[in-house]
């Protein structure tokens, strides 16, 4: 799989395993991979099985991706930009359409779904975007509340006791009635955590949460981030450039380049020791 | 005739009899009645309304028709007590059917009473008119029949009394103008030309009352009209933004028609086509369906720029919350477009609403027909000035209000502006904040452990989380 | 020569100027030009027009037989037409048609002076007209017609009833006539007189109160399902409006006038448009 930077890779998209088949084999290759603790008989929650994606018919940005994560896990997804990482991660909730391969949530194919069961998809999918982008035409509460009311069907009372509470559990319980425009970077990032996870997600995607932030105001983020990766029980998958995160809450770190898993492993392993030279270099790089 | 003049419908058969009863009687009474009474009409002076009013200048127009056999030489008017031939002028018509015959009239009047020497007799058979301008009925109203004497062949006879003319008390407005019309600085004032003709001030008073209907018309036609024309547009700009290419299609020839095409030429079409195709509407609701269409059609390019302007990850923050597509346009998309696209509507709204002078070319009675009454008859300019007064009344603050709305929008988008309060009071600083949010930030179902290791790595990174 | 403009004063040197270049160029076509051009600078010296040297005649076009607009040339013609021309030879200036005009704006615009020196429009001599503009001697006499669809039994009588709408042109003797003698019924003033005779084809109003002649031409020619149902001797008169700042111009068409009532002009464009003397 190492190559150098510049190489061009000619990838045949495979034609999709059968879905029992892969699970299978994903199964038995990512399992040491990771510092979760696997509960006796339980499924991967995500399945991610030759993923290739195409924009424009030319540009392939996603080669024969394969991923398994497991209920409760962390994992942060590591790489230099354009490598695919933040595309991977809008596939799992069909932001982007696959080209090729499968994904598989909780043992359902995800692909080829209709409109509504798309929708009921995304709803066990918290995302939490580069950009925030929270409704500014509605005040912090009525962010955390409106997909709770809209798409859950509860009541308004029941909505904003639980936003609420999920403001609370960012620090911002006191920003309630605020606009989005009257917040900083940081706490928007924060009302954006708590309206994902107010849904009760079972997955919770970050696409590169910080990285919109002016430095001092990454931490707040990346604390909040951190009590739910342990304490929450949620799973979480993380786009993200902050090594020292990853390192710290990561179970595993995947490192993509080039639209290419190229390394995974238990954070130590791969910050400390990295069997590809691209990880190296990357991690070199940056440290 | 008398009976011609009879409005009693249901009692036709009756009335004629007892007109004729009547026409036998006078007939028996005065044989050689030379000279008879058709009518007696004055034009209407009322401000906004069809009404006579005394003690202002009106024209008295009387008709008669000569006697097979006379001629007559001159002829007396006479009005009840109050009204005044003073400064008077009479133009004498007389007809032979459609043909006018060339007699002149001499005109010397008293105040109730006005003298008409012909200088040739009026010959038999022939129509004779005599229309007064410049007279006026008595200031106090009430029902004036005009009487008056006749000259044929050198003896007197009493005129026939003509129908009654209702005259309506006359107003402090009639008041005011003769006020201005006897003030030497407004005279000085009129004297000037331009002053004289845009800004007449009898005629600015008189048609600030005479055009106020039409002004209230313009505003009913446009604030009816303007919620259709926002839903049309709605409709319309969500179908245009479709992925149905037929919905698509649709959208697109009927904004283009509309955008693409004079106002002045739909008014005519729904005007004079409708009725073509044998439907009949009331003009005003018809006044009102076009400013809805046509301004629906701009609302369609504004809303549907307005949609387009949000940005992509309002449709994807949506979407990851799990919301349909009618879900994310009704709860996230439009209210962010409807704040964005109000001061562009709002332009809209003052296009539509002076746009509805265009209808006036159809005989909808708004504000630019009566202004075009009231000019023709004065051959004056002015009421058009105080139209524009009526037009401006509403535009002038409207515009006001755009501006200060795109003030407050660009002062939000910034985040600027007046913040609402902390909702929890005690909370003012950094500090409490994040004690606050250390312990806090735990969902409900953690342990105890969690909590101290929350707190733990809280006071290992320290600072602030504020931002 | 007192009121001679700064403009005319130019034009005649110009005229001079070039009468002095025929002269030596000698050509042979030579006199006639320059005798025309010379009388009629000298009229127009005795003038004062808003365009030195030329009659600027102003009217609403819609108004056949007496002023409409040729169907394929676009050009003005019409009883009025010929009469504006007929007169501007009589006063030795050039006629020149403006483009057509609201009806209620040429009161306000002969007032206002700078446009035109003289609307000839089939207007109607009345009292209220003459407190902003002078008008001529009356040249034609007219009345009003009470329009119908072909078949209705309307009258004035029944006419005048609130649930009635009759058409009239806005600011014509017609409007007055039904504003004073129909007072009930809704009186709906339109633009243009084509646009009455529809609305009265179409149903959108019961009636039209109009200038006889025009109904009557109207009818004839394309509106075969109106019909006059009344004529309305009203013997009114129509006159040629001019600024009152220009009394010398309305005394020389009043002269005008007068002389082609006397040389049989008027006859025959009587004759030419109606089809009779009058």
């Amino acid at each position: 799989m190492a190559r150098k930077r510049g190489q061009t890779l000619q990838v045949k998209v495979p034609a999709p395993l059968d879905a029992n088949e892969a699970a299978q084999r994903a199964f038995e290759h990512d399992r040491p991979l990771t510092t979760h603790n696997f509960v006796e008989g339980e499924h991967p929650i995500v399945r991610i099985e030759h993923l290739n994606k195409t924009f424009d018919g030319t540009t392939q940005v996603l080669r024969d991706i394969n991923l398994t994560v497991w209920p409760a896990e962390v994992v942060c997804v590591l790489g230099p930009s354009g490598s695919g990482k933040s595309t991977m991660l809008r596939c799992i909730n069909l932001l982007e359409t696959p080209t090729a391969g499968h994904i598989l949530i909780e043992d359902q194919p995800i692909t080829g779904l209709a409109k509504a069961e798309v929708n009921k998809l995304r709803q066990n999918l918290g995302m939490v975007f580069q950009s925030f982008n929270l409704f500014p035409h509605l005040t912090a509460l009525g962010n955390v509340m409106i997909g709770q009311t809209k798409v859950l069907g509860k009541s308004k009372e029941e909505a904003e006791a639980e936003a609420r509470k999920q403001l609370e559990a960012v620090g911002l319980a006191d920003r309630a009635d605020f606009k989005p425009a009257q917040l900083s970077g940081g706490q928007q990032q924060r009302v954006a955590i708590a309206r994902a996870v107010a849904m009760h997600p079972d997955v919770l995607l970050f696409d590169e949460p910080t990285s919109a932030l002016d430095p001092e105001l990454v931490r707040g983020v990346l604390d909040v981030m951190r009590d739910l990766a342990k304490n929450s029980g949620m799973t979480m998958i993380v786009v993200t450039h902050e090594m020292g995160f990853a390192r710290e809450v990561a179970d595993r770190v995947v490192f993509m380049e080039d639209g290419v898993v190229v390394e995974q492993g238990v954070p130590a392993q791969v910050f400390d020791n990295p069997k590809n030279q691209r990880t190296a270099e990357f991690l070199g790089d940056i440290q | 005739m008398h009976f011609a003049h009879t409005n009693v419908r249901g009692r036709a058969f009756v009335a004629l009899v007892l007109s004729c009863l009547g026409l036998i009687a006078v007939l028996a009474a005065t044989p050689a009645q030379a000279l008879t009474t058709n009518k007696a009409t004055a034009r209407p002076n009322q401000e906004g309304g069809n009404g006579v009013v005394g003690g202002i200048d009106t024209r008295l127009t009387w008709e008669g028709t000569v006697g097979d056999d006379e001629q007559i030489e001159a002829i007396t008017l006479e009005l009840p007590q109050g009204s005044s031939f003073a400064g008077s002028t009479t133009r004498v018509t007389v007809l032979d059917g459609l043909t006018r015959i060339p007699i002149e009239g001499q005109a010397s009047d008293t105040d109730e009473r006005l003298v008409v020497n012909f200088d040739n007799p009026v010959p038999a058979g022939s129509l004779l008119r005599l229309e007064v301008e410049g007279m006026r009925f008595a200031e106090a109203g009430g029902d004036c029949a005009v009487t008056g004497t006749y000259t044929a062949s050198g003896s007197q006879h009493e005129l026939d009394s003509s129908d009654s003319i209702t005259v309506i008390e006359g107003t402090w407005l009639q008041r005011a103008v003769a006020v201005l019309d006897a003030n030497p600085a407004v005279e000085a004032w009129n004297s000037n030309q331009f002053l004289g003709m845009f800004f007449k001030p009898q005629l600015i008073l008189t048609s600030l009352f005479s055009l106020f209907p039409g002004w209230l018309v313009c505003l009913v036609i446009v604030i009816c009209a303007y919620p259709f024309a926002i839903t049309l547009g709605l409709i319309f700009a969500l179908m245009k933004i479709s992925n149905n290419v037929v919905l698509r299609a649709i959208a697109v020839v009927y904004i283009n028609l509309l955008r693409g095409t004079p106002l002045f030429l739909q008014i005519y079409i729904m005007f004079f086509g409708l009725p073509m195709l044998g439907i009949n509407i009331d003009n005003n609701i018809l006044g009102v369906a076009v400013m809805a269409i046509n301004s629906s059609a701009y609302l369609a390019e504004i809303f549907r720029a307005g949609i387009e302007s949000i940005p992509q990850g309002q449709y994807e923050a949506a979407a990851s919350l799990g919301m349909g597509r009618l879900q994310t346009m009704f709860n996230i998309i439009l209210p962010q477009t409807i704040r964005r696209v109000i001061p562009t509507v709002t332009s809209d709204f003052i296009t539509s609403y002076k746009d509805t002078s265009l209808l006036s070319s159809v005989g909808v009675m708004e504000l630019m027909m009566f202004a075009k009454n009231a000019t023709s008859v004065s051959g004056n300019i002015t009421p058009y000035v105080t139209a524009a007064i009526f037009y401006l009344i509403v535009t002038l603050p409207l515009i006001k209000v755009v501006g200060i709305i795109e003030k407050r929008m660009a002062r939000s988008e910034r985040g600027s502006g007046p913040r609402p309060k902390l909702t929890q009071p005690t909370v003012t600083t950094e500090d409490a904040e994040q004690v606050e949010g250390a312990q806090s930030v735990l969902p409900n179902d953690s342990t105890d452990a969690g909590v101290l290791m929350a707190q733990a790595v809280r006071a290992a990174v320290g600072g602030d989380i504020n931002g | 020569m007192a009121n001679m403009t700064r403009r005319n004063f130019l034009s005649i040197c110009a005229a001079a100027g070039s009468l002095a270049l025929v002269a030596c160029g000698g050509s042979g076509t030579g006199s006639d030009t320059t005798t025309s051009s010379s009388s009629a600078e000298a009229s127009a010296a005795a003038l004062t027009t808003v365009v030195a040297g030329k009659l600027t005649c102003i009217a609403n076009m819609y108004f056949p037989p007496f002023e409409s607009m040729d169907e394929s040339t676009g050009e003005p013609q019409g009883f009025d037409i010929d009469l504006g021309k007929a007169l501007a030879e009589h006063l030795k200036l050039e006629c020149n048609w403006l483009p057509s005009q609201q009806f209620d704006t040429l009161v306000p615009t002969i007032k206002a002076g700078g446009t035109a020196d003289i609307s000839i429009t089939g207007m109607t001599i009345n009292d209220a007209r003459k407190q902003e503009i002078d008008f001529s001697d009356p040249y034609i006499d007219s009345n009003q017609a009470l329009v119908l669809k072909k078949g209705s039994t309307e009258t004035e009588a029944s006419l005048n009833d609130a649930s009635k709408k009759v058409a009239v042109q806005a600011g014509t003797t017609g409007e007055e006539r039904v504003r004073e003698n129909l007072p009930n019924a809704t009186c709906v003033p339109l633009d243009e007189v084509i646009s009455c005779m529809t609305s009265v084809s179409t149903g959108n109003n019961d009636a039209l109160v109009i200038d006889l002649p025009v109904a009557a031409n109207l009818i004839s020619n394309s509106f075969g399902d109106l019909e006059v149902a009344q004529e309305i001797a009203t013997g009114e008169q129509y006159g040629i409006a001019v600024s009152k700042e220009n009394p010398e111009l309305l005394a020389a068409i009043n002269a005008a006038l007068a002389e082609m009532e006397s040389d049989g002009t008027m006859d025959e464009l009587e004759v030419k448009w109606f089809g009779t003397k009058l």
